[in-house]
């Protein structure tokens, strides 16, 4: 049983103050500051594969391992892993923590008042008195001996061979935490200093021919005075007025990416976005807790606010390899429909991912298109085909898929049709995953992720749970592989993990990344592999996503028009003249 | 990944650790998790593990939609040549007991007909698709002769729409471009009887006291 206490600023590695351990069957225990920690070579208790290193959210204990420079445990039983396993998709009165967990099992605690009060001197750094170590070793203590009490409470509920499989991915994690996303740290302060001139001088250049916004706010009626402009049909609520939540949004930019691209991303930029918040070390490297399993799949779920791969999508052209370095973005190419196609067993719908292009493939199974029909012959029927099969994944009626197309009800039913009867297998799979969730109460992935149906659980949510989590599944894996052979993995994406390396092992290193995503996919849905996708970025150019690609240009345009120096911005890829709301995407490295 | 330390129990004589009791040497020697990954996967069949099968409780005796493609079963096994009594008013069809037949020869609402197993799509919705058989003279008009024709010649091997033309009198086949891709329909795993009992279960006149037929006689 091990827990340590430690400081962390935004974006910083942690700084260990104490930590403390327990060996459940002998008693022995180990209580060291951080001066003691420092001088050991390996920490001070076995860690192999006799032994079983039990915490609660691993990934920060690993963390300090990592900053210790300690090789991680072999065998890790992390108990929050466990619990957010145990009561996935159900509520839980006192949350997720270790005082909530306790809760759950009836296991009397410390008060939380009290908790935080210990936390916030460990968060204090400087030099703490002899007294103040006391006290914080002994509350460390406190939560070892709290996990004494949780882990027999909780031994019934641990499926331990799995368990130890998503015990061994918080080492990737804290690896990956530790190793964070390079930022061009000099244009990221430029901007954080100026954003509030930034904004005012974005608004106008973006708005510009648009005419949304009075000032900085955003005017719903002119809003929708420019949707009939541009002649964009736009979902409506029941008062009549236009749909303004992010999701409509960011199903329009899809849509519309130039026209409403750069509006979502002013939206979220003024509304939302809290530059601050970005979580940037002083060595420029983005890091913050990846929330594993956070999510109900068992999906990361990191800070929207303090991860550079959140909504806003234009920050990501911050994403800068060091000088010297490469990172190559590496994610499975259409992941979902793959694991819809092999877990279903539906053989039309696996010649479909196996053709290439799935989409293009489901419009010629469909009889939509010519058997010769090409991407480049065929562009709207393939995309109407491709909305189409990532809408019926997500449980989408005909009349959102039509709004999502912008085309008439009829066509959005027809494609719904034409998918269920060109795949019935998968449809009668995914009408036996909602059957089971409802029968059995639970939902389990590949390697034991679960999630319980309770009552009112939406439908839609289940049938999509076995292609999110066992999703999340085969990044897991490949997280675990990847950085066990010593790449390094700056940060898993959703379906895709970043990587970095010295530019002349890039190459090296992406077949090696490509491979082992490979095998961590057949570890999930053996005998189909899938493949991946990859783009390299060398210093001194930078990250790019086309659907922000507006909006940056238009924030270093307004970063040279105030007299600002733009950083360095490698060949001046970067700059826009000014005027640049109606720039063209550059070439992106990601697909969408 | 971060440089490692060279390995070493390094917890002896440091202070801080706090020997309550004798180390636990490793005694047991425990199987690695690990080295069968596959051995732990689950199985994501949710088909087999809830056994789900699809009940047929309806059968549908209808003309296909002007819309619909369809595909009628080529097993003849499939196919039932038999008489009914239709109220189109109502749009009812009445299977009639054979033993009937002769007595009700001269109902105006008596006819023979062909019943095909066809299948729609959209929908993959099993039906019987009834077509007028001609009647005690041998003739048939163009309509159904036409429909007899596409049933049986065309719709058993592609799919195919019926689309009526005024101008010619008959129903003109249209074969689906894509009817290739579309592949063979899944025709319902249940033998034609049982087809029939669905199709006409509470539409089935096997004495001359059926409620039908007593309207029909002006007798209720």
């Amino acid at each position: 049983m091990v827990d340590f206490e430690y400081g962390s600023a935004p974006g910083e590695l942690p700084e260990v103050r104490c930590m403390v351990a327990r060996e459940l069957f002998t008693g022995r225990l180990i209580r060291l500051w951080e001066d003691q920690l420092s001088g050991l070579p390996q920490p001070p208790f076995k860690i192999d594969h006799h032994s079983l290193f039990v915490a609660y959210l691993a990934s920060a204990e690993l963390g300090c391992f990592e900053v210790l420079e300690w090789s991680p445990p072999q065998r890790i039983l992390d108990l929050y892993v466990e619990f957010k396993r145990l009561t996935s998709g159900r509520q839980v009165p006192a949350g997720r923590g270790l005082l909530g967990a306790l809760a759950y099992f009836g296991i009397a605690s410390m008060e939380a008042a009290e908790k935080n009060g210990m936390r916030e001197l460990a968060l204090r750094g400087g030099s703490y008195s002899g007294e103040e170590k006391v006290a914080l070793l002994d509350y460390c203590q406190t939560d070892v001996d709290s996990l004494a009490k949780l882990l027999p409470a909780m031994e019934s509920h641990i499926d331990l061979p799995r368990a130890l499989l998503r015990g061994r991915y918080m080492v990737a994690v804290a690896r990956m935490e530790s190793a964070g996303v390079p930022i061009d740290l000099e244009t990221f302060k430029r901007i954080q200093d100026h954003w509030d001139d930034i904004k005012l001088s974005v608004v106008r250049e973006l708005d510009a021919g648009r005419g949304i916004y009075e000032g900085t706010s955003f005017r719903t009626q002119r809003f929708a005075d420019y949707l009939h402009r541009a002649g964009i049909a736009w979902p409506l609520l029941e008062s009549g007025q236009p749909a303004l939540d992010d999701k409509t949004f960011k199903d329009m930019a899809a849509m519309h990416p130039h026209e409403i691209g750069p509006i979502r991303e002013l939206r979220y930029a003024l509304s939302s976005l809290r530059l601050n918040s970005l979580a940037v070390g002083s060595d420029g490297r983005n890091r913050c807790m990846l929330s594993p399993f956070m999510s109900r799949t068992g999906r990361n779920q990191p800070s929207n606010a303090k991860f550079i791969f959140g909504p806003a999508v234009w920050l990501r052209s911050l994403i800068k390899p060091d000088e010297g370095c490469a990172i190559a973005y590496i994610d499975y190419e259409q992941q979902e429909f793959a694991l819809a196609a092999a877990l279903s067993g539906d053989e039309a719908m696996m010649n479909a991912y196996r053709s290439g292009d799935p989409y293009l493939a489901f419009a010629r199974q469909a009889g939509a298109v010519p058997p010769d029909a090409t991407k480049q012959s065929h562009k709207s029927e393939r995309e109407q085909f491709k909305v189409c099969a990532l809408a019926v994944q997500y449980g989408m009626g005909a009349e959102a898929l039509a709004v999502k197309l912008g085309v008439s009800k009829w066509r959005g039913r027809h494609l719904l049709e034409l998918h269920r009867e060109t795949y019935p297998r998968y449809w009668q799979w995914s009408d036996a995953v909602e059957a089971r969730a409802v029968l059995t109460g639970k939902l389990t992935s590949t390697f034991g992720w679960q999630v319980h149906a309770v009552a009112g659980a939406n439908p839609r949510s289940l049938r999509n749970f076995p292609l999110q989590a066992n999703g999340a599944e085969m990044l897991r894996l490949a997280c675990c592989l990847a950085t066990e052979r010593g790449i390094k993995v700056c940060a898993p994406v959703h379906d895709a993990v970043l990587v970095e390396a010295p530019s002349g092992d890039i190459d090296r290193v992406v077949a090696e990344t490509q491979a082992v995503m490979t095998e961590a996919s057949e570890l999930v849905v053996p005998g189909f592999p899938l493949r991946t996708d990859y783009e390299v970025v060398r210093w001194p150019d930078r990250y790019r996503d086309p659907r922000g690609q507006t909006m940056w240009n238009c924030v270093m345009g307004v970063i040279n028009k105030i007299g600002l120096p733009a950083g360095q911005e490698g060949h001046g890829a970067d700059m826009h003249p000014v005027g640049c709301a109606n720039a063209n995407p550059v070439h992106s490295i990601i697909s969408y | 990944m971060s440089k490692v330390k060279n390995d070493k129990d390094a917890a002896q004589g440091i202070p801080g650790v706090i020997n309550d009791s004798a180390d636990q040497s490793g005694t047991t020697v425990h199987p690695d998790p690990f080295s069968n990954l596959e051995g732990l996967r689950l199985s994501q069949d949710h088909l087999e593990a809830v056994g789900l099968k699809k009940q047929l409780m309806t059968v549908p005796v209808r003309k296909p939609s002007k819309e619909w493609f369809v595909r009628v079963h080529p097993d003849s096994d499939y196919r039932l040549e038999t008489a009914v009594v239709e109220l189109k008013e109502e749009g009812e069809i009445y299977l009639v007991d054979r033993s009937l037949w002769p007595e009700l020869a001269s109902e105006s609402t008596f006819h023979y007909k062909a019943f095909f197993t066809a299948i729609s799509r959209p929908g993959n919705v099993p039906f019987l698709w009834p077509v007028r058989m001609p009647g005690e003279d041998g003739k048939l008009d163009s309509w159904n002769e036409s429909a007899t024709e596409i049933a049986t010649s065309i719709a058993t091997k592609e799919w195919t729409r019926c689309v009526s033309n005024r101008y010619l009198g008959a129903y003109e086949p249209q074969i689906a471009s894509a009817s290739e891709s579309w592949g063979e329909p899944q025709w319902p795993d249940m033998p034609f009887n049982e087809l029939l009992r669905l199709a006409f279960k509470n539409a089935f006149i096997n004495t001359v006291d059926h409620p039908v037929l007593r309207r029909l006689r002006g007798e209720e």
